[in-house]
């Protein structure tokens, strides 16, 4: 195991114990180990809520809504470079940092919102489970509770790991979107310029319609769970160039596949006027790859979504909630030594499972509300981010450049500013008509 | 008794009752005694924040009395080894070293003492929290809480912007079970900052016990002499471990950087699979010529430099082989007979052997079923190369215990 061609390379520029120059095989390498957190929170991002909502929006509208994916997708990635940059500088966690510089009552109220926000997206999850197992005619009394034992047991007997490369493999099934947006042969000149052509309207369900899209792909649980990442991979200033390039390319990748399932859905449901009421109508965007065989394709896709994000988020929750508190947290600890951690891990599943299975009339519409709601609570989580990452004391020479600051504080307005929308013309739809 | 949350944010005022502005942060220095006293107060008065010296403190109940109400109003400038007890104590982690855990500040505890104010204890309760959160009515009717005392604290140095002089001596005197416990649950850089701290020894028996994955990173974000030299430290089994958790080159080099040694035995045991018996048994045995006599044994154990812990029994081997087992003399027969006994006559010859490539757990059921507290363990070539002794085994029967050590979960 020895090499002694390298014990008899003569040490660089003279100084026997500086570190040499890394040869392009090391910076793959050193790129390879990098690059990650992003690319993975990118993925878990297109999860049962995400599907459902490009699926509607392209079903719904068209490709009415496309231009906004570009703008979403700049979003996405001002927001994530704003995580990376406070994980590798500070080497914590958001909610260590919400708690060590603003205080109690902020944390209190951003775990709060998160704590809301989580809790919907788990019963979007479980959604998906059910509204997938529905298309093979499995009943959700079933599914729903079989999957929350089942994320249960995973994720506390500690396996999880090793399932998690499966999950992550099977994610590829959203590709599926890709070659079926291209099967369905969309009028490209038309795609194309809806991609360009800003267009908004005034009504309440249209208003709806956006907040989600916004809410659904920059979830606030993404920049947890990417900061916690970066921050347990151990990563540095050093490394902040890759794993720049590993959230830009997560956040285009993932914002790419939105806009495949919004085409697919588009060219298919849109054409013919069919208006998305249940998972099974969404699968027929995937019509012109799978043909008669969309359904189960759609299906495994969606509750592979599902159960992947369902075992994610509660735990991913429970961190947060004790790293901001000051509990102990891991799921190497037992019950008596973490109860707040596998408590709140432990209601996120069981309220999220529950709510899907009290009498609810459509699973696709809890899907989008909860998305929704990630759309309204995002402004919260994005202001404490801007407060930590333009602290000098904190982040040194690696605070927000001005143009940065615009653009997001610009960002934060705008999101407000829907959500304002959204309250109003929800309450009087002919406000602004 | 004065509690840090409801100091903050009072009125400072001099002598004749001048009010001089609002409380903005007490400064402490590190380095004093196990209750580091308040060395000075920053008040704030508009934009301006500034320093007034302890010594001017009369009363701080309430409303902060000064003595004088003269003060120097030059902003504030933190020095070095200054730390503040609202900015860089309040709300931030701090390891319980009685508890063995890492809790969070929620409230601070500072007493008089005689003329100088310090800092007792840390609140880490809900309670606290709600009170301070909560409204001043719902805060007033809760008083303190889980109150852990300053002097079974410590102080994580990284904590604070400026340089700190931190001592790790308690740390070290930790249960290196209790102390990978901590070093579990800090985040990467702080566990970082704790064993680059810590002497090779300390380290390497407390990365024994942390988690497969925060071990390899640790050991990967160190610097490779040091990694080097506490894989030297550790048992060949664990050190076989961690390196199969590296990168291979990082491996390699560590390996190369090794003592030679050092590094031949964690490879013997590296040929061996993971949760075989090569992987968990000891190597460094005692062994003993046949012929000795009981006398002659106990005096070499004596000389030896370093006796295998545990010590269960020696090991007779054939003369000029000291490959070739011959049996074993358990320590207490060897104890408990008279020094001129040839040990021959106290040699178990017929006990059972184990193959280095069986299951872990195939040691462990051996061991269980003769009642033995250690197997030797013989290869294809009829070589001794080891033993396994109960301790090995009981980790691999109780699997929850291997759970703990298992994976790091992300979070």
């Amino acid at each position: 195991m020895k090499t002694p061609d390298q014990t008899l390379a003569p040490p660089r520029d003279g100084k026997a114990t500086g570190r040499p120059k890394p040869s392009l095989r090391a910076r793959l390498l050193l790129m390879m180990a990098v690059v990650g957190p992003g690319i993975i929170t990118a993925n878990v991002d297109n999860d049962a809520g995400g599907i459902t909502t490009y699926s509607v929006a392209g079903a719904h509208y068209g490709y009415s809504l496309l231009w906004m994916l570009g703008l979403v997708a700049l979003a996405l990635i001002i927001i994530q470079e704003m995580s990376a940059r406070l994980g590798v500088v500070t080497g914590k966690g958001l909610a260590d940092l919400i708690r060590e510089r603003m205080g109690i009552r902020a944390t209190l109220a951003i775990v709060g919102v998160l704590l809301i926000a989580n809790l919907a997206n788990t019963v979007s999850e479980f959604a998906g489970v059910a509204a997938s197992m529905e298309i093979f005619g499995i009943s959700k009394f079933i599914s729903v509770p079989v999957v929350a034992v089942g994320v249960w047991l995973l994720i506390v007997k500690g396996s999880y790991k090793f399932v998690e490369r499966i999950f992550l493999v099977a994610s590829a099934l959203y590709l599926t979107y890709g070659v079926s947006g291209v099967m369905a042969n969309p009028p490209w000149m038309e795609v194309l310029q809806a991609s360009v052509t800003p267009t908004f309207h005034f009504d309440s369900n249209y208003i709806i319609i956006v907040v989600t899209i916004i809410g659904t792909t920059i979830a606030p649980w993404m920049q947890f769970y990417q900061q916690a990442s970066i921050v347990d991979k151990g990563l540095r200033v050093e490394d902040y160039a890759y794993e720049r390039l590993d959230v830009i390319i997560g956040s285009v990748f993932a914002v790419v596949i939105a806009a495949f399932i919004t085409i697919a859905c588009a060219a298919t449901l849109f054409k013919h006027g069919l208006r998305i009421e249940t998972a099974k109508d969404a699968a027929l965007g995937l019509g012109p790859l799978a043909g008669s065989n969309a359904a189960a394709l759609f299906a495994l896709g969606l509750l592979n979504a599902s159960v992947f994000s369902a075992a994610i988020l509660p735990l991913s929750t429970a961190y947060v909630v004790c790293e901001a508190l000051g509990w102990e947290a891991g799921v190497n600890r037992n019950l008596k030594e973490a109860p707040v951690f596998f408590g709140v891990y432990t209601a996120l599943i069981v309220l999220g499972a529950g709510i899907i299975l009290l009498p609810i009339k459509s699973l696709i519409q809890a899907m989008l509300a909860s998305q929704t709601l990630n759309g309204v609570l995002l402004p919260v989580i994005l202001i404490a981010m801007l407060v930590l990452i333009n602290d000098r004391e904190l982040m040194g020479d690696y605070v927000n450049g001005r143009v940065f600051n615009i653009i997001s504080w610009a960002m934060v307005v705008v999101l407000i500013g829907l959500t304002a929308l959204l309250v109003i013309t929800s309450v009087f739809p002919n406000f602004l008509t | 008794m004065h509690l840090l949350s409801q100091l903050l944010g009072r009125p400072v005022r001099g002598e004749t009752n001048v009010p001089l502005g609002t409380l903005d942060d007490l400064v402490i220095r590190m380095e004093e005694g196990p209750y580091p006293s308040v060395t000075g107060l920053v008040v704030r008065a508009g934009r301006r924040r500034f320093f007034v010296p302890a010594n001017q403190l009369r009363e701080l109940s309430g409303v902060a009395l000064l003595s004088s109400a003269r003060v120097d109003l030059k902003q504030f400038q933190r020095r070095e080894d200054e730390v503040l007890l609202g900015r860089d104590v309040l709300d931030h982690q701090i390891i319980d070293i009685a508890g063995h855990r890492v809790v969070r500040v929620n409230d601070i505890q500072i007493t008089q003492v005689d003329a100088s104010f310090r800092v007792v204890g840390v609140d880490t309760s809900l309670k606290a929290i709600v009170r301070r959160a909560g409204p001043r009515a719902l805060a007033d009717r809760i008083i303190g809480g889980q109150i852990i005392d300053w002097a079974n604290l410590h102080y994580l140095a990284g904590t604070a912007p400026v340089r700190l002089k931190v001592s790790y001596d308690r740390l070290a005197d930790l249960h290196p079970v209790d102390l990978a416990r901590i070093v579990d649950a800090l985040s990467l850089r702080e566990s970082a900052t704790i064993v680059a701290a810590l002497d090779d020894e300390t380290v390497a028996e407390t990365l024994e016990e942390v988690s497969d994955s925060r071990l390899a990173d640790l050991i990967e974000g160190m610097d490779q002499e040091r990694a080097a030299d506490i894989l030297e430290e550790m048992d060949p089994g664990v050190a076989a471990d961690v390196l199969e958790d590296l990168d291979e080159t990082v491996a390699e080099q560590l390996l190369a950087k090794m003592e030679p040694e050092d590094a031949a035995e964690i490879q013997t045991v590296l040929a061996y699979d993971e949760d075989s018996v090569g992987r968990i048994m000891i190597t460094e045995i005692v062994r003993v010529a046949e012929g000795s006599t009981v006398g002659a044994a106990l005096a070499l154990l004596r000389s030896l430099d370093e006796v295998p812990n545990p010590l269960l029994a020696i090991y007779v081997v054939a003369q000029d082989q000291p490959e070739t087992l011959q049996g074993i003399v358990r320590l207490r027969s060897l104890i408990l007979a008279d020094p001129a006994t040839p040990l021959q006559e106290l040699m178990d010859e017929d006990m059972p052997t184990i193959h280095p490539d069986e299951p872990a757990e195939q040691a462990a059921r051996l061991l269980a079923e003769y009642n033995l507290l250690a197997i030797p363990v013989i290869d294809e070539h009829e070589h001794l190369v080891g033993v396994v002794t109960v301790d090995d085994a009981l980790a691999v029967l109780m699997p929850e215990i291997w759970q703990r050590r298992s994976s790091r979960m992300f979070h």
